[in-house]
């Protein structure tokens, strides 16, 4: 954009430019054009100066030859041209002063002229007189003949002088003329050129312009075809709307969006919104005027009806923009979203019937362990009544009958204890509270004193940090991994749990890799009893999965599912590890 | 409507044995809880009008020198644990025969027979009572505390408040704090 | 001593329980009277009347029809007549946040119905012993917790 508009300032000022150098040009002629006429007046001027000197000569000499005729032959008829040429000169000398008014050599040389010629006509007169009395001195008649000679040469030289200077003058002027006018045709040849060239500039880049311009008119024609490509693939049409003027355009997908043929109907709001769903007319029409005033229209849902009754979603984007004539419009995408919507729908429902789902299990489960529990402890109850009042009465085989209904009713004490335990270790509603673990331990420990006295167990740790728990499930988790290691002490040796912890980033631990938070507490619970194979890493934590026989350890295989699900809880993770006759670890990661 | 009050038992008690036997005009001291030492030896008269006296109150007459015995034994334990400051270096059981002169033996067996516990039991229950006065009203840890009633370890005193009481100390304190919040 | 039994009710809705439960303090060697209802309405009922003996000791069943455990425990703790009674939860077991949240609510007493009688009868009296001692030392009531 910015580009295009300096190119164009380009051109401009090569045309001012250009226009400039034609107007000096022509400035430059005319004035060479008038110089060229005036010298013209001025050579007239001496020629015809030239005429009239010329013309007084003449006349004096037909005015000599007439008084020369009469002299000698007295007649009278001889003097007429004399007569005639004394008025001549007058008009003719009348003529030259008018044209040399300008110039006071000349004036002065005609006052001297004058002079002379009076005197010429004058001693004339006297020259006749003296013929006519016919008393010709010869000697004072030669004597007046002579002055007459004499100023006739005087006159002739004051003539040629002025012709001289006249001469002169027109010299002069021709020479400064010349000098004026010598250089210019080159001059005006050069400006010429470069004018040709600056034009030719101006062409190559206007038509370069238009080239360009052409190119991408292409292109935007390409691309024009390839957003309407677009807006059928992606179902959604655009729209522009000149807000003086109260125009709009829709774009052909537009009017597809809406069930019809482009250009099916005339492009306005009013023709556009008796497809709107008419619950949501208002509230499109509401955002359309404030569109109108705030430039910016925020995404707006609503539903458009198609002719044949089909209900689809649309949702809207606008935007208001000044074009290149500074004027307001308003520019807009609008998107069918029936197939989000529909899908959103469907998940939500599916969502909704999973979390049915997960409930019903989960308050299944809990029903089942907890309305369980009673029967069970009443048979219990009523087994340990009968062993204390009625033993004596029974039989040998009775009396172990007794003892293996007793340890299967144990069993399934144990087992529905755990699997309450399991079922009640949820998150709902938990709140993490920030506690510290060395405490949490420490209630471990005390849940489990009666047993870790008893196996005469050792149990050190390092100093545990504070960390956002849900304190019961934390301290679940350490006492299930306290009792199973408890559990599983090897025969021969004096059971040892090693609590270790350190703080790790998850980049530096491979088994963080699916972990979301930056920082993790490392904690590891390392025991030296039975171990297990590494075969069994992650089975170790799958519900009712159990590596003994339950004859051998009266494990319930739920203990570890717990801990595996009180990790999950936060977010954490638990992983196991083990050599056979060795010991195990346990190693837990919980968010920092 | 209803009021209701709440009283000393021993306080009134002593008030009531001193009114009737003042009434008597007997000469005596009240020395501890429920023990009365007569100046001058009682007949079987006086001692009979005593006892119909006291009858109106449901108090009997305990001849019974052994309730007297575990009374003193239960207020000679009292006193060892809340005065330990003393530094009983002793065995609690070779203390209480010495001070009670008794054999430890006859006491233990007297002092179950009379209430239903042992005198072991007893002292642990008392000095758990404590330790939960310590914890709350004193706001010392579990460690002072531990040292304070001559425990050999923190650990031994947790896990002896857990048996005794089910819960553990922390849990004790959550719950007190919790429920003067709920109060509140 | 003033008195030389000791009151207390239960309130149960099962009736092996109350069964096991009378019959624990048959065997025991401490003076007691028991009486037993069948929940917690029936033992509302009974509490709030006129000339009703308040017992040292009342257990409670959490899950009863009609009221259960747990709204007894309220409105007993509303009422200061009852402020110098112990309450013993006795029920089936609960979570750890429940049987907390019991104790807050002001139960001095949780006892998860044990799987023999002979557990029982330990339990009970513990019970009936431990209050005693509360009650003939002059102990803090305010500091009786306990879980069994």
């Amino acid at each position: 954009m910015k580009q295009n508009y300096k190119k164009s300032w380009f051109v401009k000022i090569i045309f001012v430019v250009s226009l400039f150098v034609i107007l000096f040009i022509t400035g430059v002629t005319y004035k060479h054009i008038s110089e060229l006429s005036k010298t013209q007046q001025e050579v007239i001027q001496t020629y015809k100066l030239n005429v009239e000197l010329e013309q007084i000569l003449s006349y004096l000499k037909d005015a000599e030859t007439g008084q020369r005729g009469f002299i000698i032959t007295q007649d009278s008829l001889y003097l007429e041209p004399f007569f005639k040429s004394r008025s001549k000169i007058n008009n003719t000398f009348a003529e030259l002063k008018a044209l040399t008014k300008k110039n006071s050599k000349h004036q002065q040389s005609l006052k001297d002229l004058n002079g002379l010629i009076e005197a010429r006509l004058h001693n004339f007169e006297v020259a006749s007189k003296m013929a006519l009395r016919d008393q010709t001195d010869v000697e004072k008649f030669k004597q007046v003949f002579f002055e007459g000679k004499a100023y006739m040469d005087a006159i002739r030289k004051k003539l040629n002088g002025m012709l001289a200077l006249e001469n002169n003058l027109l010299a002069e002027r021709k020479e400064s003329y010349e000098n004026t006018i010598k250089f210019t045709p080159i001059f005006l040849y050069g400006l010429i050129i470069l004018t040709l060239v600056l034009l030719y500039i101006a062409y190559a880049k206007i038509s370069s312009d238009l080239d360009k311009l052409r190119k991408t008119n292409q292109q935007l024609e390409t691309f024009k075809e390839a957003t309407n490509q677009a807006e059928i693939i992606n179902k959604h049409g655009s729209w522009r709307w000149n807000v003086e003027d109260d125009k709009f355009y829709f774009s052909d997908n537009l009017y597809r969006l809406l069930g019809e043929k482009p250009n099916a109907f005339k492009a306005t709001i009013a023709n556009f919104n008796s497809y709107v769903h008419p619950e949501d007319r208002k509230k499109l029409e509401e955002q359309v005027a404030q569109m109108k005033i705030e430039k910016d229209l925020p995404f707006i849902n609503y539903r458009v009806v198609h002719k044949n009754g089909n209900i689809k979603y649309l949702k809207a984007y606008g935007k208001s923009i000044s074009n290149l004539e500074g004027k307001e419009q308003l520019i807009g995408t609008t998107t069918d979203i029936t197939d989000e919507i529909d899908y959103a729908n469907t998940l939500e429902t599916r969502n909704k019937e999973l979390e049915l789902n997960n409930k019903e299990l989960q308050a299944f489960n809990y029903v089942a362990s907890h309305d369980l529990q009673e029967p069970l402890r009443k048979i219990q109850t009523f087994l340990s009544r009968l062993e204390d009042k009625e033993s004596d009465n029974f039989s040998e085989s009775g009396k172990k009958y007794m003892e293996r209904i007793n340890f299967s009713a144990k069993r399934m004490r144990n087992l529905i204890d755990d699997l309450l335990q399991f079922s009640r270790t949820n998150k709902s509603d938990e709140i993490l509270v920030v506690k510290d673990l060395n405490e949490l331990l420490e209630d471990a420990k005390q849940e489990l004193s009666e047993i870790i006295t008893k196996e005469n167990a050792i149990i050190t740790a390092d100093i545990l940090p504070k960390v956002k728990v849900i304190p019961f499930q934390i301290e679940q988790l350490f006492t299930n991994l306290l009792s199973n290691s408890l559990k599983y002490k090897a025969i021969d040796k004096r059971p040892q749990i090693k609590i270790s912890y350190e703080l790790v980033a998850k980049n530096n631990d491979f088994r963080l890799k699916n972990g979301t938070h930056k920082k993790y507490h490392c904690f590891v619970f390392k025991d030296n009893g039975i171990g297990f194979d590494a075969q069994y890493t992650e089975k170790i934590f799958e519900l009712f999965s159990r590596l003994h026989n339950k004859n051998e350890y009266s494990g319930t295989g739920i203990g570890l599912s717990i801990c595996k699900k009180i990790t999950d809880n936060h977010s954490g993770f638990i992983f196991a590890n083990g050599t056979p006759n060795q010991g195990a670890n346990f190693t837990v990661f919980l968010p920092a | 409507m209803k009021i209701f009050v709440k009283f000393n038992f021993n306080k009134v008690c002593s008030a009531v044995l001193t009114e009737q036997l003042n009434k008597l005009g007997l000469k005596y001291n009240i020395a501890n809880f429920g023990e009365v030492d007569f100046l001058e030896p009682l007949s079987s008269e006086q001692k009979k009008m005593f006892s119909e006296a006291l009858d109106a109150y449901d108090i009997e007459i305990v001849e019974d020198q052994k309730t007297i015995l575990v009374q003193k034994i239960k207020d000679t334990i009292i006193d060892m644990i809340y005065n330990l400051d003393t530094e009983i270096q002793t065995k609690s059981s070779v203390y209480l025969s010495e001070k009670l002169e008794h054999s430890y033996h006859y006491l233990a067996s007297l002092f179950s027979e009379v209430t239903y516990t042992s005198i072991e039991n007893f002292i642990i229950l008392q000095k758990i009572e404590y330790t939960k006065h310590l914890i709350l009203n004193e706001n010392l840890s579990l460690t002072e505390i531990a040292f304070k009633l001559n425990y050999s370890s923190v650990a031994h005193l947790s896990t002896q408040f857990k048996n005794t009481t089910g819960i553990t100390p922390s849990a004790f304190q959550r719950i007190i704090a919790k429920r003067k919040l709920l109060n509140n | 001593m003033a008195k030389d039994y000791t009151h207390i009710i239960l309130a149960d809705d099962d009736e092996d329980d109350r069964l096991f439960f009378t019959d624990a303090f048959d065997e025991l060697k401490i003076t007691t009277k028991v009486s037993t209802y069948n929940d917690g309405a029936y033992l509302m009922e009974y509490l709030l009347s006129e000339d009703a003996v308040i017992p040292e000791i009342l257990f409670l069943d959490l899950n009863m029809p009609r009221k259960s455990g747990k709204e007894c425990l309220h409105e007993i703790k509303a009422n200061s007549r009852f402020k110098n009674m112990v309450i013993a939860i006795y029920s089936t077991s609960a979570s750890e946040e429940d049987i907390e949240d019991t104790f807050v609510k002001g139960a001095n007493i949780y006892i998860k119905k044990p799987d023999s009688f002979k557990k029982l009868k330990k339990i009970l009296n513990n019970v009936v012993t431990t209050n005693w001692q509360y009650q003939a030392n002059g102990l803090n009531k305010n500091n009786f917790l306990l879980r069994l």
